[in-house]
């Protein structure tokens, strides 16, 4: 293989990763903080794309791309926000919230999707990208839209780490993942704080799906291969810590780089699931996880 | 020891003939083509859902991979049938083997995981499956899919001649023998420890329940169905398409599972008709037909998490409490006159805190000290008119229906039906009648009614029970004071069919005994809801202050019971160690069983009537 075929492969990977890491960070936040698997994500990426799409009708050109973005991004925020006290927060005291925590987010899911193709129509439509042109390098093509995805996404992970991290929302976030009674104890609003993260994990999406938007088609049901991504990234790193699924995307997206190159593009996902199985045999706490989790 | 009788015994059997000759009559009233087709693919909806109540509901196993079974099932049907060219109805005993061997390599990952985890791997699972065969175009068709399958075919005769009714008797039986496939299964012993390792894992395993092999057997066993379901399926629309393995399949037969009741084979099946009549219902709406189904999906899960099945349970509890009180409240009105030429006078309606409640009382009189008679679980007051007309010439004879059984009126079952409520009705009736210190005798669980009462501090002179084990602590007295029988069972269940109500009263006095019919009608006349809530309420029953009291001796005490008492354990009842019990031990009455003052009233008269003079002046000293 030539160098810069190489290259390239290894640059796609990492770009898919990105995207990966955006949309599986979206998973693992409402995972450990909730403690529910949250099926609407893929729909929340949709959305977010058809929400963007609408902005940039009104305002073309690169402005309007960057408008679009924080657009589809705040209003993702809200319905997440708001959707928590439909979906989820009903349940928390219930038994059997992992079972009905799956079937009030597979519904909501399908309300989401069912909206898109009643709002918009069942039709392909694609974002007009922010930037266009190529970059060469070592003698590999790069789509700059490619890069600019890639930059985006890493600077919203960072933003997102800082956020976790620094601010005190996020420092109550992380506490109410790690011990939520404990943290209803010293006065938290634990509802709310769970609230902001399904909210954050809709925004992530939001921001995944209007660069998805601008990479490839959209159509009312294309959330679901965003997801299933999402959930075997999430599941080969662990959810152990907030960057163990980042590390885990760019790993799966190189590998997915490298196996649509060596075996096609039909059995590179069967590759990545025979590979989230066999480490949930090995490692069922995933790659970089423990037993513990935190946020 | 369970209780678990035949299904043909049971109160299912009838709702079950009549649902099956509906199905069996239905095409013949249909004759269109489309009502047939829906109703073909409600069956086939409703196997997927009650099989995988299997793996869900009673294992406890969230496994996502059942629609893959499925589709597996499905596609081994294509390949078999189309590609290989086996004969279809020898594939469709094939494909179930082909689910089964993949449910048996998904289990080994599943083994070590626990609750989310092995949805997102059964999840995984079956999106491998799905890659594999949409990469495997030169066999199954790829992203399209297979067309053209074989259908079944009988001699020369196609099954989907005649508007299809062929495929309709097929998926009918299909569904019958998955039906009885289940319900023979879960009342197994395997589908004992299915549930046990659901519902106490680690003491399952402590007991000798493998986790792995059950689990094993769990996910293989919730094959088999599907598996058939989908070749059968295939033989049908004789199209393959990778549709199936997608989450909008997935939501639909999981939301028919949820809208039915998880953990009851009966609920998926119901919801079957009714989800799927709903969405043909709406299927000109297009969008917001998807929209309406989740959001009743979420309204079901959100106000009523139990499902349909459920909420039928609780349509056949009202409607049986409605019964139980309609059959009062007609011989309240009507049949007074039997009652008192049975017990020799009338009886009336006295209202207390916990509901009205019918009295007998043969009234007071010069020096005749008051006699309160408290009755057993689903039986009345009239089970003691043999000794009424033995000590009225003596005593103040008084006895009462407790609330939602006899006369008296159906109650609240949490707050009137228990122990504490029922001594409360009685201390309330002798203050309203003004009886002083009665004694008190108790039968069975009006036994532990008595025991509460005097530990009530309520007024006594004495004390007497029958049929009644003390208990010091509960349950784990319960296999020594009582043998055990699947009568024991029937005495906190709430619908008794026809056959366990004869069986409930055979008990207590044996069929073409004198008495049987008053019993047997006071059975039927009793509130499911109070039996449930007296067996119930026994974890919450003061135990350790009752037998205080018989250790102590503060009340003269007496036990007479029947020799061939079926329940109670004599030797137990003998060795407790009371303190001031009547002539040293428990008395027996030779020739009664549960009741000895109904089968063998002179000798039981003659015991009662020395302890109420012995006892009563051995108190006074």
């Amino acid at each position: 293989m030539a160098f810069d075929t190489f290259v390239f492969i290894l640059v796609s990977g990492i770009v898919l990763g990105g995207l990966y890491a955006l949309m599986a960070v979206g998973l693992a936040v409402v995972w450990t903080t909730l403690d529910v698997f949250n099926f609407a994500h893929g729909a929340f990426v949709a959305l977010g794309a058809y929400v963007a799409w609408q902005v940039t009708q009104f305002a073309p050109g690169p402005q309007g791309f960057v408008f679009a973005t924080l657009a589809a991004t705040i209003f993702m925020f809200v319905v997440g926000f708001l959707l928590h006290f439909c979906l989820i927060k009903p349940f928390e005291r219930s038994p059997n919230i992992v079972l009905l925590a799956v079937i009030t987010t597979l519904a909501a899911s399908s309300i989401m999707e069912s909206s898109i193709q009643l709002i918009w129509g069942p039709r392909e439509k694609q974002i007009e990208a922010a930037v266009s042109g190529r970059f060469e390098f070592f003698g590999a093509g790069i789509g700059a839209n490619d890069l600019l995805a890639l930059v985006v996404a890493l600077a919203a992970l960072a933003g997102l780490a800082l956020f976790l991290r620094r601010t005190s929302t996020g420092r109550a976030m992380r506490a109410a993942a790690q011990n939520r009674e404990a943290a209803e104890l010293m006065g938290f609003n634990v509802a709310i704080l769970f609230a902001v993260a399904l909210g954050i994990a809709a925004a992530t999406a939001a921001l995944a799906g209007a660069f998805i938007g601008s990479l490839r088609f959209i159509n009312p049901t294309f959330g679901a291969d965003p997801l299933m991504k999402a959930l075997v990234v999430v599941i080969f790193g662990g959810v152990a810590n907030f960057t163990s699924p980042i590390y885990a995307a760019f790993i799966l997206g190189i590998i997915e780089s490298f196996s649509i190159y060596y075996l096609g593009l039909y059995w590179a996902p069967a590759v990545l699931f025979a590979l989230m199985i066999a480490v949930l045999i090995v490692k069922p706490e995933g790659l970089f996880g423990n037993r513990q989790k935190t946020l | 020891m369970k209780y678990a009788p035949p299904f043909h015994h049971s109160n299912g059997l009838f709702p079950v003939l009549v649902a099956l000759a509906v199905l069996l009559v239905l095409p013949l009233v249909f004759t269109d083509t489309y009502v047939r087709h829906i109703l073909i693919l409600v069956f086939v909806y409703a196997i997927l859902a009650s099989s995988w109540d299997l793996s869900l509901g009673y294992g406890g196993v969230f496994n996502f991979a059942h629609i893959a079974f499925f589709a597996i099932g499905l596609y081994a049907y294509g390949i078999g049938a189309k590609i290989v060219g086996i004969d279809p109805w020898i594939m469709i005993l094939l494909a179930p083997a082909v689910a089964v061997a993949f449910a048996a390599l998904l289990a080994m990952p599943i083994l070590r995981l626990e609750g989310i985890y092995v949805i997102l791997v059964t999840i995984a699972a079956a999106q491998l499956v799905l890659k594999i065969v949409v990469s495997q175009s030169d066999f199954t068709g790829g992203t399209s899919g297979m067309v053209m399958l074989p259908r079944l075919t009988m001699g020369d005769y196609r099954l989907t001649s005649d508007g299809r009714i062929g495929y309709y008797y097929v998926a009918l039986a299909l569904l019958g023998l998955s039906t009885i496939f289940l319900y023979k299964l879960e009342r197994s012993a395997l589908g004992r420890a299915i549930k046990a390792l659901r519902d106490n894992k680690y003491y399952a395993i402590s007991r000798g329940v493998s986790e792995s092999r059950i689990r094993l057997f769990t996910l293989c066993a919730s094959a088999v169905l599907p598996g058939m379901a989908g070749a059968f399926y295939g033989s049908y629309v004789r199209v393959a398409s990778p549709d199936v393995f997608g989450l909008t399949f997935l939501t639909l037969i999981l939301s028919v599972l949820l809208v039915g009741g998880v953990s009851t084979i009966w609920g998926p099946i119901i919801a079957a008709f009714v989800v799927t009549i709903f969405a043909e219902v709406l299927a000109e709406y297009g969008a917001w037909r998807d929209i309406i189904i989740a959001l009743v999906i979420i309204g079901v899960v959100l106000v009523y998490p139990g499902g349909l099945f459920a909420g039928l349970q609780e349509l056949w509890d009202f409607a049986d409490s409605r019964k139980t009180a309609l059959i009062a409240a007609w011989r309240r009105r009507f049949r007074s006159a039997s009652r008192a030429a049975l017990m020799g006078s009338g009886d009336r309606m006295i209202s207390t805190s916990h509901g009205d409640i019918s009295v007998f009382d043969t009234g007071p009189g010069p020096g005749k000290p008051a006699l309160l008679f408290i009755h057993g679980n689903s039986s009345c007051k009239e089970a003691f008119h043999n000794q009424v007309k033995a000590f009225s010439e003596k005593y103040r004879i008084v006895a009462f229906d407790l609330p939602g059984h006899g006369v008296s009126r159906n109650c609240d079952p949490r707050a009137d039906y228990g122990y504490e409520a029922y001594a409360k009705i009685a201390a309330e009736i002798v203050e309203k009648l003004e009886l002083g210190k009665p004694a008190v005798f108790g039968w069975s669980l009006g036994g532990y009614v008595a025991l509460e009462y005097a530990v009530s501090g309520y007024p006594i002179s004495a004390l007497a029970i029958c049929g009644t084990s003390p208990l010091g602590t509960y349950p784990d007295d319960m296999p020594a004071a009582y043998i055990a029988s699947p009568h024991m069972e029937l005495a906190g269940k709430r619908f008794h069919s026809w056959k366990e109500k004869r069986t409930y009263a055979a008990k207590t006095v044996p069929s073409g005994a004198p008495n049987a019919e008053l019993v047997r009608q006071s059975v039927w006349r009793t509130d499911g809801r109070a039996r449930e809530q007296t067996v119930a309420k026994m974890k919450t029953v003061d135990w350790p202050r009752q037998i205080r009291l018989l250790r102590e001796g503060a009340v003269p005490f007496a036990m007479i019971n029947g020799t061939e008492d079926p329940f109670i354990n004599h030797d137990y009842c003998a060795a407790f160690g009371y303190a001031n019990i009547w002539r040293g031990s428990p008395q027996n009455v030779d020739g009664g069983g549960h009741a000895p003052f109904l089968a063998n009233p002179d000798e039981f008269n003659r015991v009662l009537g020395a302890f109420l003079e012995e006892g009563g002046s051995a108190s006074e000293q």
